[in-house]
């Protein structure tokens, strides 16, 4: 099988008209008509990553973000970035190839990404998130102690909190990656993987900062872009695995990169 | 073109006030006559559109003092008021988005926090103006040499036009750990990259920081220290350069910390602007934390 005919079966399974211009869900490099030895899911390509997939005998990676260090892969300021080709030429060399699948991902009934975030912080009943699961409610506790569960359960090393750790808190509202969701009156608590601080289209910390200074129980947790979509593409490969029956399927986790 | 010739004309007006605000018994000093001499000494075009401008407040108020900060929080404008600092100037917006609370986006007018912090600045009389990007465009790039001065490494600049830092050679986890230490910080700071770099070249960079600034100038140096950066965009390439061996780190302070120092230099300048107020920086600190 090679890799175009597994993108194609994952299309025709994904349950959601294709975007064609989507920049996103696209080869990134590779030949696609290479023939499929064992799939690697990730959540990023790291370097590190595709060495790890290539030692296991994984020479297709299914990405749910970049390759190539900007969201769109654009690589045409690349050409001459020794980083660029080296990871190229490993690639290549390797007789590996590269597919993203982000936007349909996310789009999809479950959104994986979702799935495994709310698992890896520790919130049960999630197993069938879309993208945008609504006001979660979990048993009252403070905001402190429910931040040391998170970050206790998904492990994310640089976990960070804006908020009282003494306020009562048990609506949550919780997305993926970039997605983070603004903070709204009847939530208490806003889980993502990392927003803008500030100046973008909705400033969630400032909003937090000011909320508490007026009394209002509230809190952010940021659990970092790679730990909130990093479980849900275990989920995803369990879930190619319902219909590609002939190819090895491994999740391999790209690192935090926090220190 | 024809905004440009007003543009112009109201410049040169501008100017011109400036010239004669010294005189003094003229009337009080509003809000807008500092903001007007602001306008003169920085230069440049203020367009409507961009995001430096009032975002509160009455401009006729008589100003009793001036705050400088990096972000207006609720916590800052207390402090203000408290210190009798009417007039406060912001890097960053006021109302929780880039629209600052003028068009879409953002968490509404409706909004409790929004209703509260509107009030709190009508009832204490304060006036909000937004002074970002005629701060940072100066040629004298405070937001930058403040920085540097935060933390300590002030005199160790390469080159006045760049950001560029040689600072006495450090491992890049003492190098942090210094960082940390002078700024203050707590969860706000993460670092990426060789933990062991040695550290002697380090490039500040106040704010947001661009993917193309990252690979164009990571290589050059041992270190950058930014506001912020996209974790999976600039975070990934530091990831990925050490997995390739380079002995090199990437450390980012968070946004508003960042950007702290640069208007702290800016209470200083105005001093020299404005001399009839006192003028003084109020500090947000970093805003995170993590649990144990």
């Amino acid at each position: 099988m090679t890799a175009r005919e597994v993108v194609e079966l994952i299309k025709k399974n994904q349950g959601i008209p294709w975007n064609q211009r989507s920049t996103r869900d696209t080869f990134k490099i590779g030949n696609p008509d290479t023939t499929v030895k064992g799939i690697a899911t990730t959540m990023m390509t790291t370097f590190d990553m595709l060495k790890r997939a290539n030692a296991a005998g994984l020479n297709m990676v299914i990405t749910h973000e970049d390759t190539f260090w900007n969201d769109r892969d654009d690589t045409q300021d690349l050409t001459e970035n020794p980083l660029y080709k080296l990871k190229t030429e490993y690639i290549l060399k390797n007789d590996m190839v590269v597919w993203r699948d982000h936007d349909h991902m996310h789009a999809m009934t479950p959104d994986y990404t979702v799935v495994g975030e709310l698992r890896s912080v520790g919130i049960p009943g999630g197993e069938h998130a879309t993208m945008r699961p609504g006001i979660l409610t979990i048993p009252e506790t403070t905001f402190g102690e429910f931040a040391a569960q998170v970050k206790r359960s998904s492990g994310a090393r640089a976990l960070r909190c804006v908020g009282d750790p003494k306020a009562k808190v048990s609506k949550i509202l919780i997305g993926p990656g970039y997605a983070t969701p603004r903070m709204m009156p009847e939530v208490d608590v806003v889980i993502g993987g990392e927003q803008q601080e500030a100046d973008g289209a909705f400033d969630n910390m400032e909003y937090v900062l000011d909320a508490v200074s007026l009394g209002m129980p509230k809190g952010v947790i940021m659990l970092g872009h790679v730990i909130s979509e990093q479980a849900g593409m275990e989920d995803f490969g369990n879930w190619l695995r319902t219909f590609l029956h002939d190819v090895p399927i491994r999740f391999v986790p790209a690192e935090e990169p926090y220190w | 073109m024809r905004r440009a010739d007003v543009t112009r004309r109201r410049f040169t007006l501008l100017v011109g006030m400036a010239g004669v605000a010294p005189v003094a018994g003229a009337g009080p000093l509003t809000a807008e006559s500092v903001v007007q001499r602001i306008q003169a000494r920085l230069g440049g075009d203020w367009p409507e559109t961009g995001p430096d401008g009032f975002k509160a407040g009455d401009a006729a108020t008589a100003v009793k003092g001036i705050a400088t900060t990096a972000m207006a929080t609720l916590d800052v404008l207390k402090q203000a008021a408290k210190a009798n600092a009417n007039l406060i100037l912001t890097y960053e917006p006021t109302f929780y988005s880039r629209a600052d609370g003028h068009g879409p986006g953002g968490f509404g007018a409706g909004d409790p926090v929004v209703q509260a912090k509107r009030q709190f600045i009508e009832k204490s009389g304060l006036v909000v103006f937004r002074l970002r990007d005629h701060w940072q465009a100066r040629k004298e790039n405070e937001m930058v040499t403040g920085l540097a001065s935060a933390l300590g490494w002030r005199a160790h600049r390469v080159n006045n036009k760049d950001a560029v830092y040689e600072i006495p050679p450090a491992s890049a986890e003492a190098t942090v750990a210094a960082i940390r230490s002078r700024l203050n910080l707590r969860a706000g700071l993460r670092a990426a990259g060789d933990r062991k770099a040695t550290v002697r070249r380090v490039l500040l960079f106040p704010g947001s920081m661009t993917p193309a600034t990252m690979w164009q100038r990571y290589s050059e140096v041992d270190m950058i220290v930014a506001g912020e950066v996209r974790e999976w965009e600039n975070t990934h390439y530091a990831a990925d350069m050490f997995t390739a061996g380079e002995k090199r780190a990437l450390v980012t302070i968070g946004r508003v910390v960042s950007e702290e120092p640069g208007m702290r230099a800016c209470a200083e300048w105005l001093r020299t602007v404005v001399k009839e107020v006192p003028a003084k920086w109020i500090g947000v600190g970093d805003p995170y934390w993590r649990p144990a």
